[in-house]
């Protein structure tokens, strides 16, 4: 009897220390992805992020954050095909998460984020085509999740950019940026895996919107 | 409780035990180090990344068998078995480089593509759609290309020294029987497909791939757009008609619809025409496209398009201009293709479709004549990976098509039926990302002509220095002989032609270069000589020449332009030619720049072509040389702008030929001697010295960025 529940307990410790284990991992790597400042940085998190998803193959925030990290490494290459080659990594990362959790507006929300990426390389070409798939995926990313902060965080920098583009006011995409500020101000998220990026972007807007 | 403390202790000490360090070097096949690389156990946490000399070392705490894999971007996944027993494990792993559909190279020989989704052509989809002088048709646009030849009566694109017949149009992989709007005489015909309609275009000038026959000079190659971005309703109102169009998604479908009127008399009452109208051109269309997702990866693509149209002029007598003879032409146009194509594994790819084209002619001048055409064309075909380096593809084809001409009054009619079935098959070697081979073979048999015949193909492109392609091509080709012709004499067999392509592409930062050599050798060309009903295939000729071509979307802001020239020299002995001499339809030089530039603050697209072609030959009876005379050069300048007035609304001005020059085509000559014993002429021109047209496209939809600027 006492080896058996001293049996069951260890088998519950080492399981909720192989949890442990991963959230702890991952809390590592996602700060680093959140401090990383070179292609070079990055891709030595997102090889960790890779082997942590390759080792559990049922979560689907390594292979979100993944795409975060590519995300970022295109935005800070200037050559326009590496650009796109860290964009298509960083499809492939998201359809994955995206397989896992179809129903996660993060992952809808990265998908759009990457549309957004791809338009900023060739705007003159990519406009019409990039703005409305990434319109799409804002939107969808809301209507799953009313309470995420980036999805309507995101929506008004592509409000922005295309009111900006087309001459017209801006004062949709402001508003869609006053709600997204204060679901930031709001946002408890219960998974200490989940994202907490976009609330500089929003402020930055804010401040864009004041003039 | 003693026991299981210390089996619990030794349970989580035990593991620092037998730690198993693995160190190495990554380099690809070259021996350069790769740096960033992934290594790691398949399955765990534990690997590490390659430093910047290629080198990597963890540790580990697993034991036994496991799999390390070693992974970088362009690279094949490196995998090797290991068992790990905590002796240290030191490797030197060589990545093999992937064939990457996204860099390895491409035959660029002859061929020029537009696409939206592959991200290394040189144009987009939009290009071709905002040319200038183009008035958004497709083979307007294409006339800025090498290889082309301005006609300006016909509208039609003539490639490489080829007729305009050569030119064969397929939507979806399916033949499109008639691709041209109805026409007066002496006026350009305009496609009856929009370029917004397409997400890829592919035209190519020579060496195109087996799948495609029929076509003698060249293939244009249109993909449909796949899916609706969102509900929209546009509409357009333009100085020659107005069009209205609905397009709806679902979630797995999308249906698009379009009515149009078009009608010429307002701006033809407007600006004086040289053309004496009774009635001028219009014409009532429709056109609808569904398509559905069928399970993961299958696509249904179903489009209809019918047109009526109907005009009436009169034709002038060469020797008395008083005299004249009413013309009036009704056309009615169908054509149906429904596409489909799914995935079959992981692999490979199934798809096929069927097309049915019928077109009515009834000409109404002396006499009234219907001519009818119907064809159907049905393709089944699978492509696909059979390994990492080698693409095939092999599908098989029938095309049923009826010709037929009568004259009512006389109860006479005749006509014929031809089958053609065939086959083809093409695979794409690339020993590496640098250097690919494509062979393929056409096998054709035409239940008319009672004969197989089997038309090889290919093509091989080497990438020379980072940015450049070298590529060549060699193929033979063949086409039905016309129909007018074949109505006369079943019997005939199909013109030939052999192509031999080299051509040279350098590609950096949005600037391309393009120069290429070709030689063309026609032969069983459709031949008569005094009575035409005799016809025969004893015609034969060539076409050789060099192109150079030039675009830069970099050097100047918001500006786009290129320059293209074509070299021709052709000659050919066929039709009624008394031996061989240069067709009407050839000129030697050809030049183009089109220019376009966006003021972005204006929110305005301007647009600028000019198209210049050196003489055209055309036969003066009153010279003994056959096609000895010369028309003056052909020159155009045409400009358009696209304003966008609001997000949805976009108001449209275009003009060819703003310098008012009177181009001339050629000319034609009257029956009899006049007094000093000559031919009288009439010069073939362009029916007004210039065409304006406006047009003001609203689009109504939930999603604010979309409008109708794409299609202009």
């Amino acid at each position: 009897m006492k080896t058996t529940l001293t049996l069951i307990w260890l088998v519950a410790t080492l399981a909720t220390h192989a949890n442990d284990k991963y959230v702890e991992t991952m809390k590592k790597h996602i700060e680093a992805l959140y401090t990383d400042s070179t292609v070079e940085a990055y891709q030595s998190t997102i090889n960790a992020l890779e082997r942590i998803a390759s080792a559990e193959k049922d979560k689907w925030e390594p292979s979100y954050y993944m795409a975060f990290g590519y995300v970022m490494m295109a935005n800070i290459d200037t050559d326009a095909t590496r650009k796109d080659r860290y964009l298509d990594q960083a499809t492939a990362a998201m359809e994955k998460a995206k397989a896992l959790a179809p129903q996660e507006s993060e992952v809808i929300v990265m998908e759009g984020f990457i549309y957004m990426i791809r338009l900023t390389i060739d705007p003159a070409t990519r406009g019409a085509q990039y703005s409305g798939l990434a319109y799409q995926s804002f939107s969808k990313a809301v209507a799953v999740n009313p309470g995420n902060p980036r999805a309507l965080a995101m929506l008004a920098q592509l409000q922005y950019g295309t009111a900006q583009f087309f001459g017209s006011p801006t004062t949709e995409a402001c508003d869609t940026n006053r709600k997204a500020l204060a679901l930031f101000d709001a946002d408890k998220p219960a998974n200490p895996l989940s994202p907490v990026w976009g609330k500089s972007v929003a402020k930055a807007m804010s401040l864009q919107c004041e003039q | 409780m003693k026991l299981s403390y210390l089996f619990f202790l030794v349970v989580i000490t035990a593991p620092s035990l037998a730690q198993t360090q693995i160190t190495g070097i990554v380099k690809d096949a070259a021996g350069a180090a790769i740096p960033g690389a992934n290594v790691f156990l398949l399955d765990t946490y534990d690997g590490a990344s390659t430093d910047a000399g290629g080198k990597f070392q963890f540790n580990t705490d697993e034991k036994g068998p496991h799999t390390l894999v070693a992974k970088f971007v362009g690279y094949e996944d490196y995998t090797l078995s290991v068992i790990l027993e905590g002796k240290p494990i030191h490797l030197q792993i060589g990545l093999k480089e992937t064939i990457n559909e996204l860099q390895a190279v491409t035959i660029t020989a002859g061929t020029f593509t537009a696409s939206d989704e592959n991200r290394r052509t040189i144009f987009q989809a939009q290009d071709i759609a905002t040319t200038a002088g183009a008035t958004a048709d497709i083979a307007g646009a294409l006339n800025t290309l090498p290889g082309t030849q301005k006609v300006g009566e016909s509208g039609r694109l003539f490639v490489r020294g080829g007729d305009g017949t050569e030119t064969r149009t397929f939507i979806d992989g399916m033949m499109v029987l008639d691709a041209y709007g109805v026409s007066a005489p002496n006026t350009p015909s305009r496609g009856r497909f929009l370029p917004f309609m397409f997400k890829g275009t592919s035209f190519s000038t020579g060496g195109y791939s087996a799948e495609y026959g029929q076509a003698l000079s060249s293939a244009l190659v249109l993909d449909s757009r796949d899916q609706a971005e969102a509900d929209r309703t546009d509409f357009a109102l333009m100085s020659v008609g107005a069009d209205v169009s609905h397009t709806h998604k679902w979630d797995q479908a999308s249906m698009a619809a379009k009515v149009q009127y078009t009608n010429i008399r307002p701006y033809f009452n407007l600006i004086n025409q040289e053309i004496d109208w009774i009635t001028p051109p219009a014409s009532v269309e429709g056109s609808a496209v569904f398509r559905h997702q069928l399970g993961a990866s299958g696509m249904l693509k179903v489009f209809g398009n019918f047109n009526h149209a109907n005009y009436s002029l009169y034709n002038h007598d060469i020797d008395d201009p008083s005299s004249r003879q009413a013309y009036d032409l009704t056309n009615d146009y169908l054509y149906l293709n429904s596409a489909y194509k799914t995935a079959v594994g992981e692999n490979w790819i199934v798809r096929g479709g069927v097309s049915y084209s019928k077109i009515k002619d009834q000409v109404v001048d002396v006499t009234e004549r219907v001519t009818t055409d119907e064809g159907i064309h049905a393709k089944a075909v699978l492509e696909g990976n059979l390994s990492s380096q080698v693409e095939v593809k092999t599908g098989v084809e029938w095309v049923g098509h009826v010709y037929g001409q009568s004259v009512p009054a006389f109860q006479l009619s005749r006509r014929f039926r031809d089958d053609l079935i065939s086959g083809f098959a093409e695979g794409d070697i690339y020993f590496s990302n640098r250097f690919v081979a494509r062979l393929g073979g056409r096998m054709e048999y035409s239940q008319l002509q009672q004969t197989v015949s089997l038309d090889p193909r290919f093509s091989l492109a080497y990438q020379a220095g980072k940015d450049g392609t070298l590529s060549l091509s060699y193929g033979k080709f063949r086409q039905s002989a016309q129909s007018q012709y074949l109505l006369l004499d079943t019997n005939l067999q199909s013109e030939k032609s052999d192509h031999y392509i080299v051509s040279y592409q350098f590609v950096r930062s949005r600037r391309t270069f393009r120069a290429e050599v070709y030689y063309k050798d026609y032969t069983q060309l459709v031949k008569y000589g005094m009575n035409p009903d005799a016809v025969t295939n004893d015609g034969d000729g060539h076409a050789k020449g060099f192109e150079l071509f030039w675009r830069d979307n970099q050097t100047f802001r918001n500006t786009d332009f290129w320059v293209s020239y074509s070299y021709l020299d052709t000659e050919r002995n066929y039709l009624d030619y008394p031996h061989a001499a240069i067709p009407t339809f050839a000129s030697a030089h050809n030049f183009s720049v089109v220019y376009k530039y966006f003021f972005t603050r204006l929110r305005t697209q301007a647009g600028a072509t000019w198209l210049y072609s050196s003489g055209r030959p055309y036969n003066d009876p009153n010279q003994t040389a056959f096609n000895g005379g010369r028309t003056p050069s052909y020159q155009d300048l045409s400009v358009n702008f696209a304003y966008l007035a609001k997000h949805n609304l976009i108001v449209y001005f275009s003009a060819t030929n703003v310098l008012g020059r009177d181009n001339i085509f050629g000319y034609e000559y009257g029956d009899e001697l006049n007094e000093q014993g000559m031919y009288n002429s009439r010069a073939i021109r362009q029916p007004a010295p210039r065409f304006l047209f406006i047009g003001i496209f609203l689009t109504l939809s939930k999603d604010k960025t979309v409008n109708q600027l794409p299609a202009l």
